[in-house]
Formats: structure tokens, C-alpha cells, sequence
């Protein structure tokens, strides 16, 4: 008898709390002060991909130091072969039965896809992002933002930087002025140089291409606009045809005559530092600058886009559901939108590859200004123009795409 | 009696249990995510889906069946190949001779090599960027590195093939050495004194002799190049592509409902291994009953 009393009384207690769901910052915790005060001491174990020396020093350096003496918590950086590693992770802990704060990761680098699964199978924690402090800096009225490969962010990621698709070339082999700036004159330049072009393989680890031949629907059908918004399947078969048409017409004067693609950025980059292919594909607003510092771009390479369709998005941080420093975790994505700190992540001197996460016209502070026009000035010459990028801009569009066009270029480029 | 039936039983069981444990859980938890049982993306219905879309479907039959015929052809040849080149190499070394330390050493190096590091040397000297191809430019043996013959990432395996060779004939070479180390001449020398010719003591001594330590070691290795992920992966072209790198695709697609596919197409893969194996112990069994 006493014990379903007190049931009751615990039920009555959970409903009048519930009430107050709505006025949190973030599940849990009612304030932001609450959420400093239960970081405190706390570390914060982050999972992100760790193929880049220079991106995992700028996370050490930059996060790291601030993070443990200012807010006394300890990163604990887990570096990753793949984000999908981490979605695995979370998903065979969900298959366990861990729950509450007994799980393993508190943070995950992540966009496209692999938010989708984990947000599809309910293993987010959230929604989080608008609570942030600094989500006052994040535009999260653009479609760019606000959907992640045409899916919905809803607040469970917060941005961290953003990339476009664009291209390289080396100096000491091309001149700027001779380099395609829309595929129909690729199209030109790819038979009056056999053997000089390849592309890569669309698929899963290959989503850069998947990039590339996306951009060809926007070109050929006249203008990204009619892709943007739910999947559009009479759209899509309508322009498929031409687009594999376009691809096999240039077969014959692909690397290896098309008989085999690289299947990554690092085979990709291989190719054109060897010099057996002309071009390379980046994502970073540096352009060639991230690659030629590492060396695995020739030193004199530098960044073109087309004038163009060139696909634009962001990366976001998420929480799983059964983080275990949910409180860390907030702190941390709220860190990494700082004003300053997004323009350290822009600075070329600091090795990071990849560009803003907030929408640089609402940083109002003096300090953060100065930063962000001194990150700017310093871009260096292996970047393109930030004009020919920012007018090149377009959306990524619904994920639906993403895969059929995998599967048709494999069915009707690669094994026709 | 029953005593040592225990002692047996308590001395085997922690292996066993380990095996059982590890090898069948493993399995038997793949088999049932590619029949589509997967309680994390709430799927608990049984049925074939997976295995028919990989072998039957269109968007994948003609990847699964190039790649299988590809994985057949790989690793009959690069098993084949090892085994003769080592079973040479070891005929040749095993006599006493000037240097023979320091040909042992070099024909054995290659064993506690990975098959990755290989596989990356074989980029490094055969590709067409590769030292090689430079080389021949230079000396104008080809006009441009580019026009160097395709010999790794090329669509008949040449390249896979041959880091295979590379690898297991020094693991062929060094079973073969101490079988050949532990038979001594006796055998040959009394063949020798009954008129056997050196071909004939090769063929109806030495071979036969050889032949169940060559058997089974082409069983590891031929079990091992037709699962393995690295060497493939590595030195492979997208079409035709070898199943395991195809099966690793699956598992790198974030839709999970890809798992099944790629749990489906490890278990065919590692069903045909099996197959081939008690194929291959049945004819060998059969062989030695008969001699």
C-alpha cells in the first residue's frame, strides 16, 4: 500500500515537472547556468573523424585549452576512420540496452546520412541547438542550415563550419584562365585532354562525387531551384538519361578511359599530385590551401569553381541519447560557435580546412569583427575568389537523390 | 576412465568455449541480420530479401556474379601460383650451397610482412605513377609513364594476384622447408640407387611427400585471399569488384537497412569458402584412402 502511494505521488510530481518541458534550454536542464553548473569537472568524450592531423591539433588547441580552464572540463578527443564507426557504436548501444547517461559518446561530427539514421531510429538527444547561447549567431533561417542534405535539423545538431564543392588545378602545369567554369565547357576541355580527367566514384565513402555528378542535373535542367524541397521522382527521371549520356560521352577521354574511378578524396588527390589527372575536387573555402600544406597537393596548386551550381553545406555536432556529459556536451557546441573561435577555424595559419558555421553578418562584438576580416584577408592565393564562391553558392538537396543517383551511375555509367 | 574423460573435457573446454562463442555467436548473429532480423531498426520479420536483392536484383546481380567469377579466378590462380613457385624455391634451397642463408631469408621475408604493406609496395613499383613506369620513361624504354602496361588497379586482377604471390609463397615456402628439412635424403637417395631419373624422383618421391602439408596449406590460403578485404580493396578496380570489398560497401551505407545486404553477402561468401574446403578434404581423403 505504501509503495503504490508513493508511485502515485512520484507520477503527480513527474506530471507537474513535465509542464515545464517546454521552458528548458535543452532536455534536462531548465537554464543555462544549470547546464555550467553540472559540466563542472566533466569530461567530454567527442567522436569525429581523425584523418586530418591539422583538423584534430585545431580541436586539441583551440576547444581542448579553453574548455578545461575555463570551464574545468576535460576533452577526451576519440579520433574515427569514419563517422559511420560512431553511428555503429551508438546503434549496437541502443541494441545492449544502454541507456540513460551510460553510453560512451557524448559528441558526433556529423551531417547527411548519418544524422539521418540516428535521428530516424529516435537515438538523439535533443532537441538542443536553438538553446545554445550562441545559436543567436547561427542563420537558422537558410535552407542550408536549417535542412541537412533536404532533412530537417529540428535543433538535434548544432552547426560547426560549412564547405563547397569546387576544383584544383596546378599552376605549374594549367593557367587559371584556361580552366572549365560549367560543365559544358569541362565537356570541352575533357576530349581536348584525353586521359587528363577523372572523377570520383559515386557511392558510399565517395559522397564528393556523388557531389559532382549532382551538380550536372542542376546544370543540364537550366538551375538548381526545381530541386530544391521534397524528393521529386518525375523530375529526376526526366534528366537522369541526359545526364548518363553527357557521362559516357566523356568515357573514352577519362583516366583509364573510364574503366576504373578513384573512390575517395585521398585517391583522387593521389592521381593529381602524380600528375596522371589535371584536376582534384576540394571542399574547403582555402581551396587547394589545407592539401598543399599537408603535401599531398602539389605546392603549386591552386582552387577553381564554376560560375555555377556548386554545392555548398554544413557539419553539425549531435548528441546521442545516452551521452553521458550531456551538460559537457552542450558546452562544447556552444564553444564552438563562438565568433573567434569560428574565425580561428577560417585563419589559414591554423591548419583548420573548413569555413564558417555562423552567418558572420550577425557577430556585432568588435573583437569577433576584427577576427572574422582578418580570417578573411588572409585566405592566401590557392583559394578562389570568395566572390566566384559565394555567387556559385546552391543548397544540397532531399537525400533521396544522393542514393538513386549512386545506384544508376553504377548501373548505367559504370557497368553498362 | 572416467577421470580422464574429464581431465579431457575440462582441458578442452576453454577453447572450445571461445570458439563457440566467438566464431558460432558471430555467424549465427550475421545470420539472422541478413534474413532482416534487426531489433534496432524494429525488424524482427525472417525472410530472404537480402540474399535474393544481392544475387538477383538488378541493381546488383551483375556486380555479385563479375565479382564472384573474379574472387573464383584470384584466388585458384594466386593459390596455384604460390604453391608452385615456393615448392621450386624450396627444392632449389633446401641443398647446401654458397649463400643459401641469405636466399632463405630472402624468400621468407615476406611472411611477417602485412598484406597491406604489400599490397601499397605494389602500388609504389607497378602502377603507373609508379617507380617502374618512371623509370621506363626515363631511360625512353615508353614515351610517358602513362603508357606503362596496367598491371595493379586493373579489371583481371593481375595486381591482386600478384601481391598474393608475393605473400603466400613465402608462407607455402616455409611449410615446405621443414617438411622437406624433416623427410632428409634417405628417400631420394635410395630412389637414386634404384635408377630413378631426377624427374622422376621429383614426381613419384618428393611430390607425394609434400603433397598434404601443400594441400593444406592451399586451404588457409586460398580460404584467406577469397575473404580477404585489404589487398582488394587496395588493389582492385571498381568493375568487376571482388565480393568482400563489395560486402564492405553495404556496411559502409548509413541506411541500415543495407546491413542486411552486406551481413547476406559476407554469409555467401563465407558458405562458398566452406563448401570448397570440405570439397577439397573430401578429394584429398579419398586421394590418400586410394594411395
Amino acid at each position: 500500500m505504501k509503495n503504490i502511494f508513493k508511485l502515485f505521488t512520484l507520477s503527480v510530481i513527474c506530471l507537474f515537472f513535465s509542464k515545464f518541458v517546454t521552458a528548458e534550454v535543452a532536455p534536462g536542464f531548465n537554464s543555462w547556468d544549470d547546464v555550467k553548473a553540472a559540466s563542472n569537472g566533466e569530461q567530454v568524450n567527442v567522436y569525429m573523424w581523425g584523418g586530418s592531423d591539422a583538423i584534430n591539433g585545431f580541436v586539441d588547441d583551440f576547444y581542448g585549452v579553453p574548455l578545461k580552464n575555463d570551464h574545468n572540463i576535460t576533452l577526451n578527443r576519440v579520433p574515427l576512420k569514419g563517422t559511420v564507426d560512431a553511428v555503429n557504436q551508438v546503434l549496437s548501444e541502443k541494441e545492449a540496452g544502454v541507456t540513460g547517461d551510460n553510453g560512451n559518446i557524448d559528441l558526433i561530427w556529423i551531417n547527411g546520412e548519418n544524422f539521418w539514421t540516428l535521428k530516424q531510429a529516435n537515438l538523439l538527444y535533443g532537441p538542443f541547438a536553438s538553446g545554445l547561447p550562441n545559436s543567436k549567431f547561427v542563420a537558422w533561417d537558410n535552407p542550408a542550415v536549417n535542412l541537412d542534405f533536404g532533412r530537417p535539423v529540428e535543433g538535434m545538431e548544432s552547426p560547426w563550419s560549412s564547405a563547397q564543392f569546387h576544383f584544383m588545378y596546378d599552376s605549374a602545369r594549367s593557367n587559371y584562365e584556361d580552366m572549365p567554369r560549367n560543365y559544358s565547357e569541362l565537356s570541352d576541355w575533357i576530349t581536348n585532354n584525353p586521359g587528363r580527367f577523372t572523377y570520383i566514384k559515386p557511392g558510399k565513402g565517395g559522397f564528393v562525387g556523388t557531389r559532382f555528378v549532382k551538380q550536372i542535373f542542376f546544370e543540364l535542367s537550366g538551375g538548381h531551384d526545381q530541386w530544391v524541397g521534397p524528393y521529386n521522382e518525375e523530375l529526376y527521371n526526366k534528366w537522369a538519361p541526359k545526364v548518363w549520356e553527357l557521362l559516357n560521352s566523356w568515357e573514352s577521354s577519362l583516366y583509364r578511359k573510364g574503366e576504373t574511378y578513384p573512390t575517395n578524396n585521398a585517391d583522387m588527390h593521389a592521381l593529381f599530385a602524380n600528375g596522371e589527372v589535371d584536376m582534384s575536387f576540394t571542399q574547403s573555402p582555402r581551396g587547394a590551401g589545407p592539401t598543399n600544406s599537408a603535401g599531398t597537393t602539389p605546392a603549386t596548386s591552386r582552387a577553381f569553381a564554376f560560375y555555377e551550381n556548386m554545392i555548398g553545406d554544413f557539419n553539425y555536432w549531435a548528441i546521442p541519447y545516452n551521452a553521458p556529459n550531456k551538460a559537457a556536451a552542450l558546452m562544447y557546441a556552444n564553444l564552438v560557435l563562438e565568433p573567434t573561435l569560428q574565425a580561428a577555424q577560417v585563419q589559414p595559419a591554423n591548419g583548420f580546412c573548413c569555413g564558417w558555421g555562423i552567418s558572420t553578418a550577425k557577430v556585432t562584438d568588435s573583437e569577433g569583427m576584427s577576427a572574422i576580416a582578418d580570417a578573411q584577408n588572409n585566405l592566401g592565393d590557392a583559394a578562389e575568389d570568395q566572390g566566384i564562391l559565394a555567387k556559385a553558392l546552391v543548397s544540397d538537396i532531399a537525400a533521396e537523390y544522393q542514393d538513386k543517383i549512386e545506384a544508376d551511375w553504377q548501373a548505367n555509367v559504370l557497368l553498362k | 576412465m572416467g577421470g580422464d574423460r574429464l581431465k579431457i573435457i575440462v582441458s578442452l573446454s576453454p577453447p572450445l568455449l571461445i570458439i563457440i562463442i566467438l566464431f558460432f555467436g558471430g555467424i549465427f548473429y550475421g545470420l539472422l541480420q541478413s534474413l532482416g532480423y534487426h531489433p534496432a531498426i524494429q525488424k524482427y520479420e525472417i525472410n530472404l530479401n537480402a540474399y535474393y536483392n544481392v544475387m538477383f536484383s538488378e541493381r546488383y546481380s551483375k556486380l555479385f556474379w563479375t565479382g564472384l567469377g573474379l574472387n573464383l579466378w584470384v584466388s585458384f590462380v594466386s593459390t596455384f601460383l604460390a604453391a608452385v613457385f615456393a615448392l621450386f624455391g624450396a627444392l632449389a634451397i633446401r641443398k647446401t650451397f654458397f649463400g643459401k642463408t641469405i636466399c632463405n631469408f630472402i624468400y621468407s621475408l615476406n611472411l611477417p610482412m602485412p598484406h597491406l604493406v604489400v599490397a601499397v609496395g605494389m602500388i609504389f613499383v607497378f602502377s603507373q605513377s609508379g617507380l617502374l613506369a618512371r623509370m621506363s620513361a626515363q631511360v625512353g624504354l615508353i614515351g610517358s609513364p602513362g603508357d606503362f602496361p596496367v598491371l595493379v588497379k586493373d579489371k583481371y586482377g593481375f595486381g591482386i594476384i600478384l601481391a598474393y604471390i608475393c605473400k603466400e609463397s613465402a608462407f607455402f615456402f616455409i611449410i615446405l622447408m621443414s617438411v622437406l628439412q624433416s623427410l632428409g635424403e634417405n628417400y631420394e637417395e635410395l630412389a637414386q640407387s634404384l635408377g630413378a631419373n631426377k624427374w622422376q624422383r621429383f614426381r613419384y618421391v618428393i611430390l607425394p611427400l609434400v603433397m598434404p602439408s601443400l594441400f593444406s596449406a592451399s586451404i588457409i590460403v586460398f580460404a584467406f585471399s577469397f575473404g580477404a578485404y585489404e589487398v582488394p580493396a587496395l588493389l582492385g578496380v571498381n568493375y568487376p569488384q571482388m565480393l568482400p570489398v563489395m560486402s564492405f560497401e553495404f556496411f559502409l551505407n548509413p541506411d541500415l537497412n543495407a546491413r542486411s545486404e552486406g551481413m547476406a553477402l559476407s554469409i555467401i561468401i563465407a558458405m562458398i569458402v566452406m563448401i570448397l574446403v570440405i570439397f577439397y578434404f573430401w578429394l584429398t581423403q579419398s586421394k590418400i584412402r586410394k594411395d
